[in-house]
């Protein structure tokens, strides 16, 4: 059957492909890779139904690397794909619904303040209870991890894009009476499209941060490992099996080059299209693997296909199309109720939500209160710690590279990788140098934060450098500033937008961080020390839920607060003074 | 009060008692409509002219079912619309196509939100393109085309539905001047035709000439509310020649219309102060340098120019002028006397004068005004610190007619050259120089 299916394949493949000779390899590969995503795919299939095991053996020999890998990956993909559905829904109903929005953003707000970590495990023993046979449920929690960490930024960009649509645009759809749906289709998405299609890159970055330790999970005594690249590394890294820990990691590094060229880049490019005129691009506007694609012969066979069998369908369709404007006219009409009623379920979860908590919290003396704030104090300090850190040396490194066309044509990619690339997969390299240096985890934990977070930092003062404007960077030429004169009047004004937005990014990632970080989990002795962080990664070792519970709250509590206080106030200023678009 | 030729012809549709106020973050409302009774007929081209802040695009998006009145009815045909017209279609001031669509997307799109099948599309798609023009650019992108190609674009899709009435929004403003009058031409030629639609056109226009050109009915709107002053008829024969004497004595007339309206002979800034003592005077949106540029402007054509005049030789609308001139003339720097500008020996001094001296004429004369002593009273109340809310506040309140936020943004301007105060933006105060 399959060789059949294959030889009609490839007879077919081969008999469009005879005037082209040369440009075989194009569709050979293509069909290679589309049987190769098959058989990974089975495997993924098997894995996800199969018995879940006490004990989870994790073949250290390079051989194993691959399969390894591609788990981790597909996991990465089904976490975005599941991203963008959520994206899709909740963005529009805020954006369309303004008694929903009021509710939604805040929301949006304060979920996307809560670490990861600190509701993975109640979400583990949930979903290993839903599926106490199979593996489906540590696929699943496994998932939601990356998808929390993808998932907040992607929304507010929709959401932000719904908003901002402009307003000739949309009276154009009012006018010539386009349905809600034709609207999203043809006015809203295509308007959102490339700003999704870049949050889409950079959120996937960061969803892998998590890698290691959603898929090497242990809750008190009990092992939840999944086969992926994020378990070999955490086992290479307990054996002490240097050739595998630096084989992992180039694994990694393959793994988002690989999706950076082969699906990012080539979306990106793709999205462009959508680009409203006069906006600057400053992104390549090439990809080769789009090119290939759009080179191949088989690709084009079937896009000619489509459009055949799309214009015979047109036939029956028309007859179709009023009933479907009917039935699409019904679903509009019940909007409104499903949108209420969507409403009130999520307000009455909150508030049930808000009083299990609150209940929780009751349990807890004053003096774990005052303990915890304590230790948010530290974790704070600890953060900003981390970003100004990360500034002194960004800061000169990022002009530097940023200012030369040349250097940012080299760097550019580099830090791109650096920064999707999972930090707490070097932790057991770097807390090894630390021992070595006898720093401890307290001051070490910035160092641990800083490996994360000040790629975010460098990524943005290198875009923001590369955007000052010739000219007035000529003014500063012309009139012989000093190096100093130029940096204080010019490239830092110029790049502060981007700096904010850079430590923005940073902080929030040093938070996330800050439970891996301040409280680290080995074969041996444990290694902590005091602060927020530990407090989370010790209750969820201990199954405290109470403590977890309010530490959560704290936590949140203060990134939101901080939000509020320093970050926006930050924003705005930059979009005031320093932006160099007005 | 509508002496009409076209009595005879059918009312296709009609707005009744219109006010209409938009609602503001800060306070009161502002009213941009007052008690607008317009309708439009079968057969006829309807312009609507005025300065900036008349609501004319509003009145269009009324009539278009876009924008809901604050109070009064709209009628088509008879019936009192809800919701959108149904024989309208727009052409946009700035285009409104659809950028990730090619030229006969964008047409399609429209006739697919219809519901129309796959054969009819093509068909209407096609006939829409050819009419304007714009064979051969099926499959070019927007971002191709130049400003008139984009209009033609934009003429196309809202032809392809066949509107009843076509609504063009400044139309080609953003059209080099040549390739405008081709297409006015061509849009008249296509209206032209009895036996089809579009049967009338309502078209928002700045430009006097234009208006002249293609209206058969020319209403001409006040600012602040906008308000209704008058409606020309225009009886001239088509095709029109730009240059025949008729055509030019019309042109005339509008401006002095148009100057008689906003720059009355009567002095409008002199105060009334015994019956309202607490108003002051609105403000035109007429920065300080944009009077400075026209004082100079003055200078070099001996101090006396036609005010329309120089909306023609200097490419400025003639709104933007119009705005110029009456903050001068609040300065006491021009006088008006019917459509002249002539610059007062107050002006002349002032022209000639190094900076300095033109700062303490500026700064003088700001203070003959009752806002400018209003200023420097608050500023002293505050003790040198005046929130610019608090300003604005109280313009409104003073106000209560016009936009505050406008006559506060002229403000800042005239007061920052006068050195009569400083503003820091950021801060959102005024502090004494």
């Amino acid at each position: 059957m399959m060789h059949r299916f294959l030889d009609t394949m490839w007879g077919q493949a081969n008999a469009v492909l005879a005037p082209f000779r040369r440009r075989r390899w194009v569709d050979l590969l293509l069909v290679a890779a589309a049987f190769g995503l098959i058989y990974g795919l089975i495997l993924v299939g098997r894995e996800w139904t199969a018995i879940q095991r006490p004990q989870l053996e994790i073949n250290l020999s390079l051989l194993a690397l691959p399969k390894y890998t591609f788990f981790s990956m597909m996991r990465g993909v089904a976490a975005y794909l599941l991203s963008i559905v959520f994206t899709l829904v909740y963005a529009f109903w805020a954006a369309k619904d303004e008694r929903a929005e009021k509710l939604l953003i805040p929301l949006l707000d304060i979920l996307q303040s809560i670490p990861v970590l600190t509701f993975l495990m109640p979400l583990l023993l949930v979903m290993v209870a839903l599926f106490p046979r199979s593996n489906t449920g540590l696929e699943i929690t496994a998932i939601l991890t990356i998808f929390t960490g993808q998932v907040w930024n992607m929304t507010f960009s929709l959401y932000h894009s719904l908003k901002s649509v402009p307003a000739d645009l949309q009276e154009a759809g009012t006018v010539y009476r386009f349905s809600w749906w034709q609207r999203f289709k043809w006015v809203e998405l295509p308007f959102a499209t490339t700003g999704l299609a870049w949050n889409s890159m950079m959120s996937m970055a960061g969803g892998w941060f998590f890698l290691m330790i959603n898929e090497s999970l242990k809750v008190g005594d009990k092992d939840f490992r999944l086969p992926g690249l994020g378990s070999y590394m955490r086992v290479a890294a307990e054996k002490g099996d240097l050739k595998a820990e630096v084989f992992a990691v180039l694994a990694m590094i393959l793994m988002i080059v690989f999706l950076d060229q082969v699906l990012w880049r080539p979306v990106v490019v793709w999205a462009q299209r959508f680009r409203i005129e006069d906006t600057v691009q400053n992104e390549d506007s090439q990809s080769w693997f789009l090119n290939l694609i759009r080179r191949s012969r088989l690709i084009r066979r079937w896009d000619h296909w489509r459009s055949k069998r799309r214009r015979k369908a047109h036939g029956r369709r028309a007859k179709s199309l009023t009933q479907q404007a009917e039935s699409l006219e019904r679903i509009a009409g019940l909007a409104p109720w499903l949108a209420l009623g969507g409403l009130m379920v999520l307000s009455a979860l909150l508030m049930l939500g808000a009083y299990g908590i609150f209940h929780l919290l009751a349990k807890l003396p004053a003096k774990a209160w005052w303990m915890l704030l304590k230790a948010d104090g530290l974790t704070l300090s600890r953060v900003l710690a981390s970003i100004l850190v990360g500034l002194a040396w960004t800061l000169p490194a990022g002009l530097a590279i940023g200012l030369s066309q040349r250097l940012s044509r080299i760097f550019q990619p580099i830090v791109q990788v650096a920064a999707s690339f999972p930090a707490p997969m070097l932790f057991p390299a770097v807390i090894a140098v630390l021992a070595y240096l006898k720093v401890g985890l307290g001051w070490g934990s910035i160092v641990l934060m800083l490996l994360g977070t000040q790629w975010y930092i460098l990524f943005n003062v290198i875009a923001g450098a590369s955007a000052i404007p010739s000219d007035l960077r000529e003014v500063g030429t012309a009139f012989g500033f000093s190096r100093w004169q130029r940096f204080r009047n010019l490239y830092l004004p110029a790049i502060f937008p981007y700096l904010v937005t850079g430590c923005l990014t940073a902080a929030g990632g040093a938070w996330n961080a800050s439970i891996v970080s301040e409280y680290y989990n080995t074969s041996g002795p444990i290694l902590k020390t005091f602060g927020l962080g530990a407090i989370v990664q010790q209750a969820t070792d201990e199954k405290d839920f109470v403590l977890l519970a309010a530490a959560t709250l704290v936590l949140a509590g203060t990134v939101v607060l901080f939000n509020r206080l320093v970050w926006k106030p930050l924003y705005k200023i930059a979009e005031t003074r320093y932006s160099l678009s007005k | 009060m509508m002496h009409a030729i076209n009595a005879n012809h059918e009312v296709i549709c009609e707005l009744k008692g219109i006010q209409k106020s938009f609602h503001r973050e800060t306070g009161h409302p502002l009213r941009v409509l007052e008690d607008i009774n317009l309708d439009i007929r079968a057969n006829e081209v309807v312009c609507l002219i005025g300065p900036s802040g008349c609501g004319k695009s509003t009145i269009l998006r009324i009539f278009a079912g876009l924008i809901q009145p604050t109070k009064g009815r709209t009628f088509y045909h008879g019936e009192e619309m809800e919701g959108l017209n149904p024989g309208v279609a727009i052409v946009f001031q700035n285009f409104a196509l659809y950028p990730w669509m090619t030229v006969e997307a964008n047409v399609k799109t429209v006739l697919q939100a219809q519901g129309l099948d796959e054969e009819t599309i093509k068909a209407k798609a096609h006939r829409a393109i050819s009419l304007v023009g714009l064979e051969g650019f099926e499959e070019a992108y927007p971002r191709e085309l130049s400003g008139g190609m984009k209009q033609r674009v934009g003429m196309a899709r809202a032809l392809s539905v066949d509107p009843e009435i076509l609504f063009m929004d400044e139309p080609f403003s953003h059209v080099d001047a040549l390739t405008a009058e081709g297409l006015r031409a061509e849009i008249l030629d296509i209206w032209d035709d009895a036996e089809r639609n579009p049967s009338s056109i309502l078209m928002v226009s700045h430009d006097i000439k234009e208006v002249a050109y293609m209206a058969d009915r020319i209403v001409v709107l006040s600012a602040n509310p906008g308000r209704l002053r008058t409606i020309v008829e225009n009886p001239l024969p088509r095709p029109r020649d730009m240059r025949s004497p008729e055509f030019l004595r019309l042109v005339d007339q509008l401006h002095d219309i148009i100057t008689s309206t906003e720059l009355p002979d009567v002095e409008v800034t002199a105060p009334a102060p015994s019956l309202q003592p607490d108003l002051v005077e609105p403000l035109p949106p007429a920065p300080s340098s944009d009077i400075l540029g026209l004082l100079e402007y003055l200078e070099t054509q001996g101090g006396t120019v036609d005010l329309f005049q120089v909306a023609a030789a200097t490419h400025v609308t003639f709104e933007k002028i119009l705005s110029s001139v009456k903050g001068a003339e609040m300065l006491d720097f021009v006088d008006t006397p019917k459509r002249q500008v002539i610059l007062t020996a107050l002006g002349q001094r002032f022209v000639r004068a190094n900076m300095d001296d033109r700062k303490d004429i500026w700064k003088a004369q700001l203070l003959e005004l009752r806002l400018f002593r209003l200023v420097q009273e608050l500023l002293e109340l505050h003790e040198g610190e005046l929130k610019a809310d608090e300003l604005l506040a109280e313009l409104q309140q003073r106000l209560p007619m016009e936009n505050s936020e406008q006559t506060f943004e002229t403000l800042v301007t005239w007061g920052r050259f006068g050195e009569l105060f400083a503003y820091r933006e950021e801060r959102g105060v005024l502090t004494p120089e």
